[in-house]
């Protein structure tokens, strides 16, 4: 029996993808990343670590004082989870510096998530070959 | 080029441009919860596990848990295959290379979710080729849909060996599709 690998009968053998997690979905189907949306003051309602899409659910006061509830695309659970961003990373209740993505191209509050800034100067960081956590001074890392 | 071709490069009929043009991303199956199979999940960004055996190869997917048998004993699809997502694969050995013919495929499925179709009719068919050059194992799939495609779509794509690596289980909740 030829084989893909050389380690005997019923070889086994994992393989990690050689290509980026990005690869799986267009991400400019959905949403204009030709743009980046940031609502400062954000308050945590839920980080919800799912499959196919992880979602960060906020709400902050807009400019003329109205509350606005959005809700932001991450990637998937399993990436997630590999890039160190799986874990209790948002509460309900906390407060955010930032948050910032490409908007929806629907034009529903809808978002994919790029990052989000904690008091502290933490980042979350969702997007690039840099994806995980970027501790501030005064945290350390999660 | 890796992964997806240049779209530029791509040369559609007209009857795939008009699915072109009319593409949603809520037809997308895995926004649904519904494996990718082939040909959407030729490329894949998840681990897979390679189990060879006398009569087949199996390839287990991290990402939605699929399971791809690629028949090595000579048989063919049975006259009441169904399409699916996964397909029906067979596979021969030309060389060290490793050559897959897969054939009923789901209609329901794209190609690419930039919105190039796929249009799983009895004329589609895939041919793949893996070879290994150390610890890498590289693949190009051709995925032939003449009624949608001039000329044969073709992937590219490499994987790393992992001795370590780890297949986790891929729960999927459709609420979270992002279709929005």
């Amino acid at each position: 029996m030829k084989q893909l690998a050389t380690l005997g009968l019923s070889a086994s053998l994992v393989l990690l993808a050689g290509l980026p997690a990005a690869a799986h979905h267009n991400g400019a189907t959905y949403f204009d990343t030709s743009t980046t949306i940031e609502h400062s003051g954000a308050t945590v309602v839920e980080y919800a670590i799912v499959n196919p899409h992880g979602r960060l659910s906020y709400t902050f006061t807009d400019a003329d004082g109205n509350e606005q509830e959005w809700s932001a695309e991450l990637a998937s659970a399993n990436n997630l989870r590999r890039r160190g961003l799986g874990g209790e990373i948002f509460k309900p209740g906390d407060q955010l510096v930032s948050v910032s993505g490409n908007p929806s191209r629907s034009g529903a509050n809808f978002m994919r998530l790029e990052s989000a800034e904690f008091a502290d100067g933490t980042v979350a960081n969702f997007s690039g070959p840099n994806r995980g956590i970027i501790p501030g001074p005064g945290r350390e890392a999660l | 080029m890796m992964g997806q071709p240049d779209p530029s490069t791509v040369r559609l009929t007209p009857a795939g441009q008009a699915e072109f043009d009319s593409f949603s991303p809520d037809k997308d199956p895995t926004l649904r919860c519904l494996m990718p199979g082939i040909p959407l999940g030729l490329v894949d960004p998840y681990p897979i596990e390679i189990v060879q055996q006398e009569h087949q190869i199996l390839i287990l997917y991290e990402h939605f848990h699929q399971v791809r048998r690629i028949f090595m004993d000579g048989r063919e699809a049975p006259d009441h295959w169904l399409p699916s997502y996964i397909g029906y694969s067979t596979g021969e050995w030309d060389g060290d290379t490793l050559v897959i013919r897969t054939t009923h495929m789901h209609p329901d499925n794209y190609m690419w979710t930039a919105g190039f179709p796929f249009s799983g009719d009895e004329n589609t068919y895939v041919i793949e080729r893996w070879w290994r050059e150390g610890d890498v194992l590289r693949f190009t799939g051709e995925v032939h849909d003449p009624t949608y495609y001039e000329e044969p779509y073709v992937v590219n794509g490499l994987w790393n060996y992992a001795p370590d690596g780890e297949i986790w289980e891929y729960e999927c909740i459709p609420e979270f599709g992002g279709i929005e």
